[in-house]
């Protein structure tokens, strides 16, 4: 099967001149269809640098990037924001939430964004703040909030339009351990029950040893990209009780029930 | 995303700063309501003079003049040229019309009648109704198609021998008549001094002369018409040789003007003959243009302060667009992370500032309606200075100028908006996410 993100020879230089600065250096990696990927490294090394190339929100300086084996460059600026808006899920590092609004709307954001019909908006938005465990909390203004909480209504909002991809950038960082726990739960339920591919950008080794794969990075470089099978494996369910594999015939049944009638 | 979720958003967006957007709205209202208040007077004006000019009639009318009498003037103001003597015209000749000049001129195709005009005046009109006497202003009323506009009686017959007058409502009052339609048909009697005579009586009343004329209809109050009283051709000579009894026919006979009746079909051949001749003609239309244009010229003043001031709130609308850019940068880094398009940004923005465009020119006209109303309200209650003129509404808004202004200021709004809206549209959604 294809690989759905590929890159190739991906470099990234910030800036020009004398003050240019090389973030990202000769990046190849293939990530595969519902595979969990931590990336690891050290602050300043160029992890978030990376997931937002793989998610096209940046665009590298040189190299290549294919999306389920279409060349990045080539994406048309409507596919792309198609892409964006139905394929991607973002969790990123600092909240990025309109605070001033409740979290039904901050979530049902990137509905409102595809043009998906006013009721089953709602109705979506709703189904994903139970998912994170906020129903009661769906009509308070975000900034209302707590940490964890917040950091749950932004999980929320990436999963709401059901992506194939989540990207999430430390989404751990700013938490206490045991709201930390809770939000990696929700993650992983996620890549179990929908298979949906998770890509975590994260300095936690607890949370990168629960992902199938580990790619650690120093100076733009990747320098170990492994497997993680077995050891771990068990440490992963034990936090999630559910095993159910995620292409099962079911699986894919929930998931195309759940997109009917979302697009406009 | 949807556009009415894009209208919905500029809407909240609008209302998120409400005080600069209020600001920036007020100076939109500002100009709009300069502008749309001046076309609304203008607009009001122009229909009364049409309706006025419509009953004053006279398309036939005309008044000559020596084309000399304004070289003249000229020269006085500083800006003529110095001719050289003649003889047979000289400068104070130059600017009489004499029997022989009217015998040309009544020799041009088209020209039906011409007269002379005549400086009549009285001292006095009095009735039988009334045991007093009036000061009177009298006026030759023109033939050539002239209409007053009247609250009773008929037109005056220019052409009749009769002595034939129009009175107004006010002088009606005075000479004895409960209604206008109780002085019509009635006998005025004139007072008028002989100069000449007065210089062998003793007892100035001695030397005045009475005249009786028969008031044929009474005018309604009118801005173009003079009011007063008016006089046909018959009355108003018959009153001037009656005051100049005694003067020497060329002295008494002199006059600079003259009024006649024309073929208005055969105008500009008419004004080129009398080019020829020496003489400036005047018609009606051309006496109705210059108080348009005294009218134009204002217009046009006051539509370019309501320019300078929309001009002012453009920019305001540039400043304010451009500070909610700046202060929703991480709002639209995150839409456009979320696969908002660049087009819909820039739409939103857009919408916004047509949104401020729209609330301030329409406030701006609602309330210059309303103040028009109020002000048409009263300018027509007693006392006001159109009491008389009930058909009359100063301010007069136009659905057509109303909606066009509205339109063009939306539409300035929008370019305004382009600038802000583009910037905020090319937005990186990492830089914007990375912004503090
Ligand atoms: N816009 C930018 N301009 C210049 N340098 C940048 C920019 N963004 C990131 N960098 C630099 O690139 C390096 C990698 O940044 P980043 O990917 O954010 O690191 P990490 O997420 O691993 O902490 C850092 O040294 C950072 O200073
Ligand atoms: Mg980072």
């Amino acid at each position: 099967m294809e690989p759905v993100i590929e890159a190739k020879h991906l470099s990234k230089i910030y800036g020009k001149g004398a003050t240019a600065f090389l973030a990202l250096s000769d990046i190849n990696l293939k990530i595969n269809h519902g595979e969990s990927v931590a990336i690891v490294g050290k602050s300043g090394s160029g992890k978030s640098t990376l997931m937002h190339c793989l998610a096209l929100l940046d665009t590298p300086t040189s190299g290549e990037l294919k999306i389920d084996g279409e060349k990045a460059s080539k994406l048309k600026s409507r596919k792309l924001n198609r892409l964006r808006n139905r394929r991607f899920g973002f969790v990123f590092q600092q909240f990025f939430m309109n605070s001033n609004e409740t979290v039904l709307e901050n979530v049902l954001l990137p509905l409102k964004i595809s043009g998906t019909r006013r009721k089953h908006r709602k109705r979506l938005a709703l189904e994903a703040i139970e998912t994170v465990e906020l129903a009661d909390k769906a009509r308070v203004k975000s900034k209302n909030l707590s940490g964890g909480q917040k950091q749950r209504v932004c999980i929320a909002r990436a999963i709401v339009n059901n992506p194939k991809i989540l990207f999430a950038d430390e989404p751990t960082g700013n938490l206490d351990s045991a709201t930390g726990e809770k939000i990696i739960k929700l993650l992983f339920d996620l890549n179990h029950d929908k298979g949906v591919t998770l890509i975590i950008v994260t300095h936690d080794e607890d949370l990168a040893a629960l992902c199938d794969r580990r790619i650690r990075i120093t100076d733009g470089k990747i320098v170990v990209d492994e497997s993680i099978k077995h050891v771990t494996r068990p440490a992963a369910r034990a936090i999630n009780s559910k095993t159910k594999p995620a292409n099962t015939p079911e699986a894919k049944k929930a998931k195309k029930n759940q997109k009917k009638g979302v697009r406009k | 995303m949807k556009f009415t979720d894009i209208l919905k958003s500029a809407n909240v967006n609008l209302f998120r700063n409400k005080m600069r957007s209020f600001l920036t709205i007020l100076a939109i209202f500002v100009g709009s309501f300069a502008i749309i208040s001046v076309n609304a007077i203008h607009t009001g004006v122009n229909d009364f003079i049409d309706q006025q000019v419509e009953s004053i009639g006279g398309d036939n009318y005309i008044e000559i003049a020596p084309t000399a009498a304004y070289d003249q003037l000229a020269s006085m103001m500083g800006t003529g040229e110095i001719t050289k003597y003649n003889a047979n015209k000289s400068s104070s000749d130059a600017t009489i019309i004499s029997e022989e000049d009217l015998s040309k001129i009544r020799k041009i195709d088209g020209v039906i009648s011409m007269n002379p005009y005549y400086q009549a005046s009285v001292d006095y009109i009095t009735t039988s109704h009334t045991d007093k006497k009036y000061n009177a202003v009298i006026s030759l009323m023109p033939g050539g198609g002239v209409k007053a506009d009247l609250s009773a009686g008929n037109q005056i017959n220019s052409n009749s021998s009769d002595y034939e007058i129009l009175i107004s409502e006010d002088y009606a009052k005075k000479l004895g008549f409960d209604t206008p339609s109780d002085a019509v048909n009635q006998t005025a009697t004139f007072g008028v001094k002989q100069s000449i005579k007065c210089y062998t009586v003793a007892n100035p009343d001695d030397c005045i002369a009475t005249l009786d004329a028969k008031i044929v209809g009474v005018q309604a109050p009118s801005i173009l018409s003079i009011g007063g009283i008016r006089v046909n051709q018959a009355a108003n000579d018959a009153i001037y040789n009656l005051a100049s009894e005694g003067i020497a026919p060329d002295i008494k006979n002199r006059t600079p003007m003259a009024t006649g009746e024309i073929d208005s079909t055969k105008l500009n051949e008419i004004r080129a003959d009398l080019k020829k001749l020496g003489f400036t003609a005047i018609t009606i239309d051309d006496e109705v243009g210059m108080i348009r244009t005294f009218f134009n010229v204002i217009l046009i003043v006051f539509t370019i302060f309501g320019a300078i001031a929309l001009i002012a709130a453009a920019i305001g609308i540039i400043n304010t667009l451009l500070m909610s850019v700046q202060e929703r940068t991480r709002e639209i880094g995150l839409e456009k992370a979320l696969g908002l398009s660049k087009g819909k940004i820039f739409l939103s923005f857009s919408i916004e500032a047509i949104m401020l465009g729209f609330w301030g020119s329409a406030l701006g006209t609602a309330v210059a309606m309303i103040l028009g109303f109020i002000a048409n309200n009263i300018f027509h209650q007693s006392g006001g200075f159109l009491e008389k003129f009930p058909t009359f509404n100063l301010v007069k808004f136009t659905p057509e100028s109303v909606a066009a202004l509205i339109l063009i200021v939306m539409f300035i709004a929008f370019i305004a908006g382009t600038m802000p809206a583009r910037k905020a549209a090319k937005k990186d959604p990492i830089e914007a996410l990375r912004y503090e």
